[in-house]
């Protein structure tokens, strides 16, 4: 199948490209590793002008951190996510879900802050950012703002993204050591395969493994990946009990809204949060025992 | 093992050819450098000076009277060179049964009706691909909708709309039956124990070739056409494309470069071929068409789905007293190989095991949904997977371990299927007896914790059919053998290597025959011009045996010349046998009496005056029954771990032993049973297609999905070699028939772990936990 024709703007900075954006409005789509854009434009989903490409724009492939925060540059890779050390250390939910998207072609064309502005409901590293707070930075002609990653998601592919903005990079707050964190997917094919349903968890204890704070994120069974607010609220000052897992479990299905497709039914769909929940709050218990 | 009730079982399996030196041996594949390298053209690799490309329009509607076509836009467009519709071809309908008329249902563009979305309406042939697209888009067509059906239920329905109306002798949707009948049914059902009536349905799945469909055509002055295409049969489209452009045969030359895979998928004309001939022949120009993805999965031929009622009796100590067999075939809009997937499947229905009396009856049916054809297996899986699952159950009914339930049935050399043929050689009972061997079935069924089970499932196949349904007038097989004084040989042969390896194998076949170095014969295969007529093409698992016999047949003439070169020049005793090994021809008593293989071949040239060493050899299967020339057996153990919670099911190991008779070239039937448990694992567990009114939903590898490499199991597997006496150094089929025990074997061991026993292919994480009561809305 042929691409569409288009323009190829190639802009020298972030900025540049914003300009770029701003100029073109809907008639231009941002291009960083192309492996969600270019078969929406085979397939004439999207028909866009122009392309801004940004991978070749110095020093935004990075991933940095200090001594509080991560950041992850617009153009860096899955593959570099998944394997980078600080993200395998102090976001393992984060590095797993970006090593298990689709193939590893695609992970070392693909970036993460792409995953996330493609805003597909099932997007794998979409749970495991939702659940480590991340802040989105986005950029404008004018400046800059900040929104945290639950507001950004509008619904199926639509993002809170304005004209002229795009996403300069994601910080995410440096869990502590006694956190523990898990991403949990499910699909039809045992590997290699878009997720089906997805979860992910985070939880945060004292010393008497009371949990501090908990957040617990669901994909692909509602129009955008969301947190489960009402579990992570019921989650906080308890025990992990038995119960109290149940507990948000049956909250996190009560939220799902899941829909029938070609991937599985919405039965399925909701017997899985069901199942995920419980396996990644437990897996990510296990991970703060084993530390 | 000493088998009492089957005396004929306990006979060493072994053949008289155990001095091969090709023959037996892993050689590397011909083609595999250059694919190795990328440098092997295929198809769509292709291009010619002045090369048109070429785009179909199709239907979007599933069925509907053709009102009006109006081309203009698109023919205006600057850079289409040409438009057509149905009302500018010569309007002939093709099918592969030319045998029977009223088969041939097919058109290559729609005439003045669709059947399903994707039947092909229009074509374009332009200056870039993006043009042909764009120029598609301009046509505009007026379909008057019909009702239409998409189910066998559906279309069998009293007031169901008649699919094909233009077809006199059809009444309904039913577009050929089969009955099969042997001994008094009725009467035999009385005799048994236990009874099993279940109904089964299996889905249709796509053969997911990596190469799409692609053809290139290219006309010369006198209208003569040379067709490059991506085909298991070429001789097949040489005479269809030639019948439907109205061309003599021999004015049209197919040539198969390259092909990325076939499965049954690639074995009749289709309208992209005819097009590209037909607008190449307009315009002047090679016309190119290359298919998509979405096109072969939203449009491409597919296994036959079927609904099948079967009905066993069994004695209480397990023998099989009766069957009772009914299958309908979801035929989609057309024949394509329908026809022989319901002869098939009824023959499979009594295969494997003895059934005292039998009765198929086999319907297929049309439905407003892609047609299904031909698919590795040809309505084999379907039918065995009904019987391997019933065996299943019958096992655990009459408390019989399953496969000493099949030891007891199974079928022997020199048994009789009635009414069909008799078996020439069946290495079934020692596939048997050795997958349970290596699998440790018996610990493991013993032993194995929750939520991990162990299943069974074997498997017959044809080596090649003796029908001829196409009604060629020439040998199912051809080929010539030229041989040089340089000591090397040349192999001509219509046979089409699509990946399988016919072209490495045919090869080896001739090395141990003339007994020269494999590496010093050249092959040229599969262009209808240039090799002699015929073959029916690669399908059916036909080649190795049936072209390895015609090259037999060539090298024995071939043979016989040098022997008397031999015999002259040491003045042998007639009593004495000329034997070939090593490059050389010599005296077999007297090895030292012998010269070179060249030596020979130069003697012959010189007292022939010069003329060159040719010979031609031929197969065609006479006296041999109704289906085949020799049957390849095995039986196929799978072990898996179900996630109670999600139902997924993780295959870990499968093992396999089984019967090709002697296997020519091991590597290649390692292969061969990698890639068939790689079809069967999608089969079992993840392939399928999303339907909505007749339009298929997935349409990309993303939604339909063929197993990754990370989930193919740990493979092990063993070769019982049988020795075959209608087969080339005695060996059968190992393309097709190991696709088929891997899917009942799974779904036995889901069975093992979950207790759910699946009726309704592909086994779902979903249908687990609703069978096990974890998903109750």
């Amino acid at each position: 199948m042929a691409l569409p024709k288009f323009s190829y703007l190639i802009p020298k900075s972030l900025k540049e490209a914003c300009i770029m954006l701003a100029e073109h409005e809907d008639k231009a789509r941002i291009l960083a590793g192309g492996t969600d854009l270019l078969i929406k434009m085979k397939h004439r989903t999207v028909q866009p002008e122009y392309i801004i490409g940004i991978s070749n724009i110095p020093n935004t492939d990075y991933v940095h951190s200090n001594h509080k925060h991560l950041t992850i540059g617009a153009n860096a890779s899955l593959t570099m996510v998944a394997q980078n050390p600080d993200i395998q250390r102090y976001f393992p939910a984060l590095a797993y879900a970006a090593g298990v998207t689709a193939t590893v072609q695609i992970r070392n064309m693909g970036t993460v802050v792409g995953n996330i502005c493609n805003a597909s409901p099932s997007a794998d590293t979409a749970t495991p950012l939702l659940v480590y707070d991340t802040k989105v930075v986005i950029m404008h002609p004018a400046g800059e703002r900040t929104l945290a990653l639950d507001e950004f998601f509008r619904g199926p592919g639509v993002t809170a993204l304005e004209s002229g903005e795009i996403v300069k990079e994601l910080v995410l707050p440096l869990t502590s050591d006694r956190s523990g964190s898990n991403y949990q997917k499910v699909s039809p094919r045992s590997k290699v395969d878009i997720a089906a349903v997805g979860v992910s968890a985070c939880l945060h204890v004292d010393e008497k493994e009371t949990i501090t704070q908990a957040r617990l994120a669901i994909g692909a069974v509602a129009p955008v990946p969301k947190r489960v607010l009402h579990a992570e609220k019921t989650l906080e000052g308890k025990k992990l009990t038995e119960e109290l897992i149940n507990q948000a479990a049956e909250i996190s299905l009560d939220e799902a809204t899941p829909i029938s497709d070609t991937r599985a039914t919405a039965s399925y769909r909701k017997k899985m949060v069901d199942v995920l929940v419980r396996r990644a709050l437990n897996a990510s218990m296990e991970q703060i025992r084993a530390k | 093992m000493n088998n009492k009730q089957n005396p004929a079982l306990n006979q060493k399996v072994s053949g008289p050819y155990t001095q091969k030196s090709v023959v037996g041996r892993s050689v590397p594949r011909i083609d595999a450098p250059d694919k190795a390298r990328g440098a092997a053209q295929y198809t769509a690799d292709m291009k010619l000076p002045g090369m048109l490309y070429g785009k179909l329009l199709r239907s979007p509607v599933p069925h509907a009277r053709i009102k009006n076509i109006d081309i203009s836009k698109a023919a205006a467009f600057p850079g289409v060179k040409d438009v057509i519709t149905g009302k500018d071809t010569p309007g002939i309908k093709y099918g592969n049964w030319r045998l029977f008329p009223q088969t041939q249902d097919e058109y290559p563009l729609a005439m003045d009706k669709v059947r399903f979305i994707g039947d092909e309406v229009a074509a374009v042939a332009a200056i870039d691909p993006d043009i042909a697209e764009e120029a598609i888009s301009l046509i505009h067509v007026e379909y008057d909708e019909l009702p239409a059906v998409f189910s066998i239920d559906e279309a069998l329905a009293q007031d169901a709309p008649l699919i094909h109306d233009d077809i006199d002798q059809l009444e309904g949707n039913i577009s050929i039956d089969r009955n099969i009948d042997v001994g008094d049914i009725d009467k035999a059902f009385d005799k048994a124990d236990l009874i099993l009536d279940d109904k089964f349905t299996l889905h249709a799945v796509s053969h997911a070739y990596l190469e799409p469909c692609a053809a290139l055509a290219q006309p010369d002055v006198e209208g003569r056409l040379i067709l490059w295409t991506s085909t298991q049969a070429p001789y097949i489209i040489q005479c269809l494309l030639a019948s439907t452009l109205g061309l003599p045969e021999n004015h049209v030359r197919v040539i198969k470069p390259h092909v990325g895979g076939g499965f049954g998928g690639k074995m009749e004309l289709r309208s992209w071929e005819f097009c590209a001939a037909f607008m190449a022949k307009r315009t002047g120009r090679p016309v190119k068409f290359v298919l998509t993805r979405a096109e072969e999965l939203s449009t491409g031929r597919t296994r036959h789905a079927m609904n099948i009622r079967s009905k066993v009796g069994f004695k209480k100590d397990g023998t099989i007293v009766a069957k009772d067999f009914e299958a309908y075939l979801d035929g989609g809009a057309y024949n394509s190989m329908g026809p022989t997937a319901t002869f098939l499947c009824g023959n499979f229905g009594a295969m494997l095991y003895r059934y005292p009396a039998y009765r198929y009856r086999g319907y297929h049916v049309y439905t407003n949904k892609t047609p299904a054809g031909a698919m590795r297996g040809f309505g084999a899986p379907q039918a065995l997977y009904v019987t391997e699952t019933q065996m299943n159950i019958a096992a655990k009914e009459l408390n019989i371990d399953p496969i000493d339930l099949r030891i007891k049935n199974a079928m022997v050399t020199g048994d009789t299927i009635e009414g069909v043929t008799k078996i020439s050689s069946a290495g079934f009972v020692e596939s048997l007896q050795k997958v349970a061997e290596m699998s440790k079935w018996k610990e493991k069924r013993a032993s194995l914790p929750n939520n991990k089970g162990i299943g069974i499932g074997c498997y017959s196949f044809i080596s090649g059919g003796v029908f001829n349904w196409f009604n060629t007038p020439y040998n199912f097989a051809a080929c010539e053998v030229r041989a040089y004084d340089d000591g090397t040989a040349h192999l001509l042969t219509m046979a089409s290597d699509i990946g399988q390896g016919s072209d490495t194998v045919l090869r080896q076949i001739l090395a141990e025959a003339l007994g020269i170095k494999v590496e010093n014969i050249r092959v040229t295969s599969a262009d209808t011009a240039m090799t002699p007529k015929a073959d029916l093409g690669t399908w059916g698992s036909r080649v190795t045996l049936m072209n390895g016999n015609a090259i037999l047949d060539a090298a024995n003439k071939i043979k016989e010349k040098l022997a008397q070169m031999v015999s002259i020049k040491y003045n042998l005793n007639i009593i004495h046998e000329v034997a070939f090994a090593n490059d050389r021809a010599f005296a077999k008593a007297k090895p030292e009496r012998g010269i070179s293989f060249g030596e020979a071949v130069a003697m012959w040239v010189k007292t022939h005056r010069g003329e060159e060493l040719t010979a031609r050899g031929y197969y065609t299967p006479r006296d041999k029954g109704l289906t085949t020339p020799a049957y390849s057996f095995g039986a196929q153990v799978a072990e898996v771990a179900v996630d109670p919670d999600t139902g997924v099911v993780t295959v870990e190991k499968v093992t396999t032993a089984h019967d090709c008779g002697t296997v020519i070239n091991p590597m290649s039937v390692e292969g061969q049973l990698e890639g068939a448990l790689h079809m069967g694992l999608g089969y079992a567990l993840s392939e399928q297609f999303v339907i909505r009114d007749g339009k298929v939903l997935n349409t990309t590898f993303l939604d339909y999905k063929i197993p990754a490499a990370e989930d193919m199991p740990q493979i092990e597997s063993y070769t019982i070699e049988t020795y075959e006496k209608e087969g080339p150094f005695g060996a059968k089929e190992a393309g097709e028939g190991l696709a088929i025990p891997t899917a009942p074997a799974i779904a036995h061991a889901v069975y093992d772990a979950t207790g759910y026993r699946c009726k309704d292919l592909p086994i779902t994480p979903e249908k687990i936990l609703r069978a096990t009561g974890k998903i109750t809305e």
